[in-house]
């Protein structure tokens, strides 16, 4: 769009075109068309999808389980950190559970063994957290660069390597003998992240989290490094021919995201109920519900809080929709699955639009 | 008399606002090897690429074999008995000869592959022509000169009457060359049309019949090989008006800046650059003229230190930066404009003050400095570039605009804004016209010289013989990845650059035919 | 503890099947230049269309077609988005695997009012081929089996052979090494990935009918637990080529097997979990640490 094109034309449409090539734009379709389509298989099943939307909203911000979204936002938002680091060079992280388990098991670890006191030895496991995992990340970086194998690709093979150590490491060598299902002792007392008076999910947790989230966005947007992250991400060759380090930035880059992974998996096991428990890390989904916001988001700092609200709340809502509305919590997946997908398609049509020229 | 092979009428052509083609007339005769040459962006690649089927033509007929066609792409083409054999290969690395050869065309039984039947006609075709082929080799395997026969042979097996050779000898070596001819010589003695598309004079004069010349989108000669001189076709070729800026002569020369000793770089079996040495002075700019493929790209490449060189050094500014990385070569006092802009020398995604940042975000005003190393701060990098579009005249709706959106000689002016920016002692500036309009290469031109009078030292590297003319002090001449001649600014003449250009100084001594 | 005993044998192909399909899936797609990673979400898919199939019309096999078509139906967004549309397929992969976990809990809901596993009384499950059971060899091997389990083996050999022998085959495999050049040639790639995919789909299908139908017939929520990226991993590990499948997945089924017994003895489930990945991790660095020497790089 050049000066001449936006003097000749109208005023309301140029508003409109501009609004359409923001950024913030695409998501926001891509959501809204996943609402539609949502509306369309409740409606199918015979069921209401108003009354199921409004019980969406109503269990997630429900006062009495507003501790518990917030807790399930922050942990999304933390795994959305680790898919989003690398995205904005470009490159897909699917490792995040492997990252996520390896920063529990360090978090478990310290906590055990650690004689300091409870500030201490939280802050002592959150930091062993992050390098563990994020070492386990940044093996992907060589990987790369010096073997040409795809981050994509890299992560996704050690991520169940990863999982099945800390599986076995938890049910055996660290395990509570006797215990019904496998997991770690309960932490000592120094082990257990502050809590907000009365709220039995939301710690302090969630504020590290959040301190992250508001690193990431200054990091990327205020500092040398988080551009040149950005170059790469738009163009590689670019960025190459400018000068910008390859090598060291997809390291830096995939130990941040790993060790974003590790302190969510810290946070989780420093929280009620203060054990390690094999498969609970995984099995809430903060991993892929976290890479489908980052998507959402484009990677973008600012948008990462507010996608991940979104899934947040379809997650917890979504057992309320099942109560109240007798729509299947299962709802909830099926709505990320298609904003990721009409997401995908949509890209394909935003980019055609732009840079016709030079 | 027969009817020709094929007529092409009144072709034109615009992309974006550039005129490629303009009324071009061609008539190919069969049985004769045709030429087609012109100097890179003459349009000869365009008119090709229309004969082809793989662009529409805005206006003008087709006509092959008395019919007048509408090609829709290339199956049309074939269909119409027309073959091409591309300058960059299109060939499966992992497959057979035969199996390349037939693809799309496949002899079979039922829905087997008959390839028996591929191997016969693979055999029989190579015979008839002297190619020399062995169906059951791996494509990925072979020679480029034995992987072009196989690029002749797929266009041969789907009966193409018409065989386009786009710039068949850039990756030859010379003995291949001569058995290219002697396939051309033959296909056309066997009552086949050949069209050469080159701009080596000495390959047009030794084995075409008649050629055609092409220059800024117009035809500028029809010949008979045998009735016309080099001489007559360099001018058809290369005869420009001259730009207006003039360039008032050299000032101060200095130290030098860059020094570029033995420079050697293989890629896949194929020497690009062969021991290339250059010295550039400060205050001074030196040209390096030569058709597109010869060299330059890599040329350029091995000073930034983005491609690996297999011999030679680098220096800049005395020291030498062989070993070190691009961010460490720029900063020992080099800048580079890259003849991709796109691809290269922006970032189409990111805003316009983004793109003019980069380079100038690890340091003041826009990075920190000191205690503040490795910040950034936007507001810097809008007001900075701010400064950049008023002073480089960039038309942009505001900093913030993508440089997607921009118009190509926009876009270059970001280029050029950002890299004449760090006033580095050694500017790389490649095709720096490129794609830009007459009044903005003016401007360009203008502050290339004005970077060389403050001192420095630029290596322009062009396709356009007037551009070097206009601007450069002294002038070297690449050609397969040699430099092969060099001339100062007062004996650089367009007859002599566009004769090494074509490669006709390496033969005969400098002089032309 | 006799190791290689025909029950072994059954166990692993038992564990192999529904990888052998779903990598055969990936490895077609792969061949026409597409990387699958949805092979999770495709064989959840089928497995859930086979037990509703065979549910509802009482025939087995009546529920394994139903599969069939339901994954090539499922998988035609993969393919008309990646291919005709050029979308990311990771990206449309990655919603296609959240959007088959929540259609299937959905719809298990919606349909049978049953949340985790669906295993009613009467629901046909394949019937193993127990004609065999007395023939020599084929017969220890088989017998006890479904007939989707030799099935698998002669896809995969046709398919090998298919991508060797036929005209189709040379198109195909030329779509995927160098796009540009068969669509200078008059070879559609959008429509041949478009067709590969869907086909790759109904082959999902028959890995989820497998699953589902062919040992205790039962549909769990999410009961593909990760053999669609052991699939992934295979493909990798045999870089496309159908014919080299078997190997790798009877190799990932034999330690998975293998693992079974071993826990008797005390070690860890846990190592045949990993083993799968890792290996294919190692393979893929061991083949490319070879580089060319004596090019000084400035890069």
């Amino acid at each position: 769009m050049t000066n001449e094109s936006l003097v000749t034309r109208p005023l309301p449409k140029r508003f409109i075109t501009a609004a359409i090539r923001h950024p913030a734009v695409v998501p926001l379709g891509a959501v809204f068309l996943a609402v539609l389509v949502g509306a369309v298989i409740v409606a199918a099943a015979g069921l209401n999808p108003i009354a199921a939307y409004a019980a969406v909203l109503e269990g997630a911000f429900d006062p009495r389980s507003l501790d518990y979204t917030v807790s399930v936002w922050a942990f999304t938002c933390g795994m959305a950190l680790a898919a989003a680091i690398p995205l904005r060079m470009g490159e897909f992280n699917l490792g995040g559970n492997g990252q996520l388990v390896l920063g529990g098991l360090a978090a478990v670890v310290v906590a055990q063994l650690s004689p300091l006191p409870g500030v201490l030895t939280a802050l002592l496991a959150l930091i062993a957290a992050a390098l563990l995992a994020g070492a386990f990340g940044a093996i992907s970086a060589p990987l790369a660069t010096r073997f040409r194998i795809p981050i994509i690709i890299s992560t996704l093979l050690l991520s169940p390597v990863a999982v099945a150590v800390v599986s076995f490491l938890v049910r055996y060598p660290l395990g509570q003998p006797g215990a019904a299902v496998a997991q770690t002792e309960r932490l000592p007392d120094a082990g257990h992240l502050p809590s907000f008076a009365g709220l039995s999910y939301s710690n302090l947790g969630v504020l590290i989290i959040i301190a992250m989230m508001v690193a990431f966005a200054v990091v990327d947007r205020r500092t040398a490094v988080g551009f040149e992250i950005r170059v790469l991400g738009a163009n590689r060759r670019f960025g190459t021919y400018g000068g910008v380090h390859v090598g060291r930035l997809t390291f830096g880059a995939m130990a941040a995201a790993g060790a974003a992974a590790g302190i969510v998996g810290a946070i989780i096991v420093m929280s009620p109920p203060y054990r390690l428990i094999d498969g609970a890390l995984i099995s809430p989904g903060y991993t892929f519900a976290g890479l489908a916001a980052a998507l959402l988001a484009g990677g973008r700092p600012a948008l990462l809080p507010v996608t991940a609200a979104l899934f947040a709340v379809l997650q917890v809502g979504g057992a309320s929709m099942e109560r109240s509305a007798d729509v299947p919590r299962q709802l909830s997946d099926v709505l990320q699955g298609v904003v990721i997908i009409v997401l995908a398609l949509r890209t394909v049509l935003d980019a055609r639009r732009t840079g016709r020229s030079g | 008399m027969t009817d020709p092979a094929a007529t092409l009428t009144g072709i034109s052509k615009r992309y974006d606002g550039v005129v490629a083609n303009d009324s071009v007339d061609l008539v190919l005769r069969r049985g004769t090897v045709h030429a087609v040459m012109g100097e890179n962006g003459a349009g000869k690649s365009t008119l090709m690429s229309i004969l082809f089927g793989l662009t529409a033509p805005d206006s003008g007929t087709i006509v092959v074999g008395g019919r007048e066609l509408r090609l829709r792409g290339p199956a049309d083409a074939i269909a119409a008995g027309l073959g091409m054999v591309h300058q960059h290969f299109r060939l499966f690395d992992s497959m057979t000869v035969a199996e390349n050869v037939v693809y799309g065309a496949e002899p079979s039984r039922g829905m087997l592959l008959d390839r028996r039947t591929a191997a016969t006609r693979v055999r029989e075709l190579s015979d008839r022509y002297g190619l020399g082929l062995d169906p059951d080799a791996t494509v990925g395997r072979l020679s480029a000169g034995v992987r072009q026969r196989v690029e002749i042979v797929k266009a041969l097996h789907r009966d193409a009457d018409i065989l386009i050779l786009d710039e068949p000898t850039a990756v030859l070596t010379p003995d291949e060359v001569t058995s290219l001819f002697a396939v051309i010589r033959r296909a056309a003695d066997a009552g086949s049309t050949v069209v050469l598309v080159t701009h080596k004079i000495h390959e047009v004069l030794a084995i075409s019949d008649e050629v055609t010349v092409l220059r800024a989108g117009r035809v500028t000669g029809r010949f008979l090989t045998g009735e016309v001189t080099g001489r007559e076709l360099v001018e058809a070729m290369t005869g420009r008006d001259v730009v207006s800026v003039v360039n008032p002569g050299r000032g101060e020369i200095g130290d030098i800046a860059l020094e570029v000793d033995g420079i050697t770089v293989h890629e896949r079996g194929v020497t690009r650059l062969a021991d290339v040495s250059l010295q550039l002075r400060r205050g001074e700019i030196l040209g390096v003229a030569g058709v597109s493929g010869n060299g330059q790209h890599e040329l350029v490449e091995a000073i930034l230190g983005a491609a690996a060189t297999s011999a030679g050094s680098v220096r800049i500014e005395g020291r030498n930066v062989t070993a070190l990385d691009v961010r460490r070569r720029r900063a020992a006092g080099l800048a580079v404009i890259p003849e991709d802009r796109r691809g290269e020398g922006t970032a189409i995604t990111m805003t316009t003050a983004e793109n003019l940042s980069v380079g100038h975000h690890r340091s003041a005003p826009i990075g920190g400095s000191g205690a503040r190393r490795g910040w950034l701060s936007p507001s810097a990098q809008r007001s900075e570039a701010k400064r950049l579009i008023a002073d480089y005249d960039i038309r942009t709706g505001s900093e913030q605009t993508l440089v997607g959106s921009l118009s190509g000689g926009n876009a270059q002016k970001v280029v050029i804004a950002r890299e004449l920016s760090h006033e580095a002692p050694v500017l790389v500036a490649e095709q720096p016209t490129q794609g830009v309009d007459v009044g903005a290469i003016e401007s360009i031109h203008r502050r290339l010289l004005d970077y060389r009078d403050a001192g420095r030292a630029v290596l322009l590297v062009s396709h356009e013989i007037s551009e070097l003319q206009a601007l450069a002090d002294r002038v070297i001449v690449l050609y397969s990845g040699r430099v092969v001649a060099e001339f100062p600014k007062e004996e650089a003449t367009t007859a002599r650059i566009g004769a090494a250009m074509t490669g006709v100084a390496e033969r005969v001594g400098g002089e032309l035919p | 503890m006799q190791v290689f005993e025909w029950s072994f044998v059954a166990a692993v192909l038992l564990a192999a099947t529904p990888v052998l399909y779903a990598s055969l899936a990936g490895a077609l797609s792969a061949q026409v230049g597409i990387f699958n990673i949805a092979l999770e979400g495709q064989m959840l898919v089928g497995a859930f269309a086979a037990v509703v199939g065979s549910y509802y019309t009482g025939s087995a096999w009546a529920g394994v077609l139903i599969a069939v078509i339901s994954t090539a139906l499922f998988s035609v967004v993969l393919a008309v988005g990646s291919a005709l549309w050029k979308a990311d397929p990771i990206i449309i992969a990655i919603g296609t695997n959240l959007l088959a976990l929540g259609v299937t809990g959905f719809l298990l809901r919606v349909l049978f009012d049953v949340s985790g596993t669906f295993a009613p009384r009467g629901l046909n499950g394949l019937d193993t081929m127990s004609f065999l059971r007395g023939v020599p060899i084929l017969g220890e091997v088989f017998a006890g089996q479904t007939p989707l389990v030799p099935l698998a083996f002669v896809f995969i050999v046709a398919a090998g052979l298919w991508l060797k022998l036929t005209k189709t085959g040379l198109r195909l495999r030329g779509v995927g090494e160098h796009p540009e050049a068969s669509a200078t040639l008059g070879v559609g790639v959008a429509r041949y990935q478009t067709w590969v995919t869907i086909a790759g789909g109904g082959l999902c299908g028959l890995a989820g009918a497998q699953l589902s139908l062919g040992n205790v017939s039962v549909f769990t929520e999410n009961m593909t637990a990760g053999r669609g990226w052991i699939a992934v991993a295979a493909v990798m590990l045999v870089a496309g080529r159908p014919l080299w499948l078997p190997l790798a997945c009877l190799g990932f089924g034999a330690a998975e097997a293998f693992g079974f017994r071993l826990q008797g003895l005390g070690a860890p489930q846990q190592l045949t979990d990993a083993a799968p990945y890792a290996i294919t991790l190692l393979v893929l660095v061991a083949t490319r640490i070879r580089r060319p020497r004596g090019i000084r790089r400035s890069a």
